[in-house]
């Protein structure tokens, strides 16, 4: 296959791009790349659903165009819509020289919005289609989608059908609000973004904070983990790991200690009870930060 | 056999393996896995996994069947070992449907332990006409309703069909008479009259139905009520597409796939399942919690109605019950509670777990009868007497 994307290859381009990927999700996205299909993420709030498809445009150079979804999403905020200011002033103009009714549907009326952009892509993998928060869309909208997915092509009345040449990345992001349709779910890829292991958590602070002691950011990665033990409302995800350990920075902390501890929760924990349940065990969670020494 | 066949058949088998094991992928996903198969051939148990996961399983709900399926299919073809330690290094992610409540250390009193003034306040004065009517209603199939009670239920289902509580949506529509100028509607009828703007169009919000959310007790006496207001669930659920079901007895269990499809068979067992580990007295708040947690949390029961069915016997500390109520009401725009006990006139709420839910709702219904299930579905609409 001309397409082909070695996974190892991959994931090591993205670590390189800034993003730690295991094996499941490097995986994942190589099959949405090498099969030009698009790859569903879920997984909780904060663990970096978002930055995936950011990571994976920077490592194929491509164009990241972002869609946040929300209720009531139409063609008019997705795909496209007319300048009807400067149709009307068209109209006009034609009136003033009576000319002939100007072409009203010409590309100079056309504003692309995410979708129709997207399939405007000039040579293969040039851009990223980051589709966010799919659930928080109707079912109108996912209805739409599946077209969209099928053909990437989107069908304008006024101007017919505008196919992409070279179909973008597509990455669907999901927080698991509703379900999806099975109808959307059996055209992606799928992959849950799981909390990281404590390692991969250590890696990936340090990554993105390149001045944060070590030690801080292996006592924030096991405090983190220790609080992910614990029954709450909001388990802390990667962003709020890496709010943290910048909050501690900040604070001027060499390692999480007592002192910092109550300090720095509300960068962290973002429930009154769930602050109240980690003060409740505070000893504990700052052994485990302290754990492997 | 060439090489394509190869990674057909192996897609195909999987795919069957899957279904044998309640996980439907599906032809289009098993295609998928084949053509990934072909684009980037897996060459190590990992790799392997990882492809078949990305391609075929349709969600995190379904990966312990996925697994079981995998080690069955791909374990009969290799080193079924190997497999098996890949498997078991896999995080297990949060589980989300029929998620295990926490366990208690405490040892929850048998039911004969409760304080016998309580159990008679609430049960005693007429105990022989719940006995006959739990009776009737436990021992008869729907089918086998009488004339006067099949009547009843048919009015009833006629009502929900027709009432529903509505929001305004953020979609519009066209409309003669809305609230909204259409631009580009009204240019493209100016187009056919040589570029005069001769007719207004205009667009208004459309209209939603509010999400309903049923959480049943289906634990002891109140397993024919739950069975009752399922079936009601069911029926609402044809006309509304935001219903969803859940059933408790010690552990949440989300009936919401199968309020559509499945028969009554199906939904039957798996309240079966649900009872299972019911051992005498219910975890209501636990269940809340879960409830609270995995779904409310999200937004399943934003700007809806929650009915919640339960007699209140709550097994362990009724302080839950208020906490999570009182969660929940943060996140539903209204909470209906049916207690079939309530329909005595000697009734009062002694039950802990149910004393203290009450500051937090905003109906509270026997709903024991067809009758007074009226009562339900105008609470639910927000008509309450």
């Amino acid at each position: 296959m001309p397409n082909s994307v070695d996974v190892d290859d991959l994931r090591r381009r993205l670590l390189e791009a800034g993003y730690v990927a295991d094996a499941g999700l490097a995986t994942a996205l190589a099959c949405a790349v090498a099969l030009e299909r698009a790859v569903l993420l879920e997984g909780d709030a904060g663990v970096g659903k978002t930055d995936a498809a950011r990571a994976l445009a920077s490592v194929f150079g491509a164009q990241l165009l972002r869609l946040q979804c929300y209720e009531g999403l139409d063609l008019a905020a997705a795909a496209y819509d007319w300048n009807y200011g400067k149709q009307l002033l068209a109209i006009r103009a034609a009136e003033g020289s009576h000319e002939h009714t100007p072409d009203l549907y010409h590309d100079e009326f056309l504003i692309r919005r995410p979708l129709l952009a997207a399939l405007g892509a000039t040579r293969p993998r040039g851009i990223v289609l980051l589709i966010d928060e799919i659930d928080r869309a109707d079912d109108e909208f996912e209805a739409f989608l599946l077209e969209f997915l099928a053909d990437f092509a989107i069908s304008i009345p006024e101007r017919g059908t505008v196919a992409a040449s070279h179909p973008p990345i597509v990455v669907l992001t999901s927080n698991r609000t509703r379900d999806l349709h099975d109808a959307l779910k059996r055209r992606c890829f799928y992959h849950w973004i799981g909390h990281p292991s404590v390692e991969r958590e250590i890696e990936i602070l340090r990554l993105h904070l390149p001045q944060l002691a070590p030690a801080l950011a292996a006592d924030v990665a096991r405090a983190s983990a220790a609080l992910r033990e614990h029954e709450l409302r909001k388990a802390p995800g990667i962003s709020e790991s890496l709010d943290w350990a910048q909050t501690l920075q900040l604070l001027g902390a060499q390692r999480l200690g007592a002192d910092v501890f109550e300090r720095s929760l509300g960068s962290v924990l973002k429930y009154p009870e769930d602050i109240e349940t980690a003060l409740a065990s505070a000893t504990s969670i700052i052994a485990a930060a302290d754990g492997g020494g | 056999m060439t090489r394509s066949d190869d990674e057909v058949t192996t897609a195909a088998g999987f795919d069957r393996a899957l279904r044998a094991r309640g996980v439907v992928a599906g032809t289009r996903r098993a295609r998928t896995f084949a053509e990934v198969l072909l684009a980037l051939p897996a060459r190590s148990a990992s790799e392997l996994y990882w492809r078949a996961r990305a391609a075929m399983l349709p969600s995190i709900d379904d990966l312990d069947a996925f697994h079981v399926a995998f080690l069955e299919f791909f374990g009969a073809l290799g080193d079924a070992d190997a497999l098996r330690r890949l498997v078991r290094s896999v995080d297990a992610p949060p589980r989300r449907q029929a998620r295990d409540l926490p366990q208690r250390e405490s040892i929850p009193p048998a039911p004969s332990d409760r304080p016998a003034d309580e159990r008679l306040a609430e049960r005693a004065p007429t105990q022989w006409i719940m006995a006959s009517s739990e009776h009737r209603l436990t021992d008869k199939a729907f089918e086998d309703f009488d004339e006067s009670e099949r009547a009843a239920m048919l009015r009833l289902i006629a009502r929900v069909r027709v009432a529903g509580e509505y929001r305004t949506s953020r979609r519009r529509r066209a409309h003669a008479h809305g609230d909204r100028f259409d631009f580009r509607g009204t240019l493209r009828g100016a187009s056919r009259t040589a570029g005069e703007l001769l007719r207004r169009r205009a667009s208004r919000r459309r209209e939603r139905l509010r999400p309903v959310v049923f959480i049943l007790d289906v634990s002891g006496s109140m397993a024919p009520f739950a069975r009752a207001l399922l079936q009601y669930a069911r029926v609402t659920a044809v006309a509304r597409p935001a219903v969803r079901a859940f059933a408790f007895a010690t552990r949440l269990t989300d009936l919401t796939p199968l309020l559509k499809r499945a028969g009554d068979e199906r939904l039957m067992s798996a309240i079966a399942s649900a009872v299972r580990d019911y051992g005498g007295g219910t975890r209501i708040g636990a269940a809340l919690r879960a409830f609270n947690d995995g779904f409310a949390q999200r937004g399943a029961a934003r700007g809806g109605t929650v009915v919640i069915l339960s007699d209140g016997w709550e097994r362990d500390d009724p302080a839950l019950v208020g906490t999570e109520l009182q969660r929940l009401r943060r996140l539903a725009r209204r909470i209906v509670w049916v207690n079939p006990h309530k329909r005595h006139a000697a009734y009062e709420p002694l039950a802990r777990g149910m004393a203290a839910a009450l500051p937090y709702l905003d109906a509270f219904l026997s709903g024991h009868s067809l009758r007074t299930l009226d009562a339900v579905a105008d609470a639910i609409e927000g008509r309450i007497a």
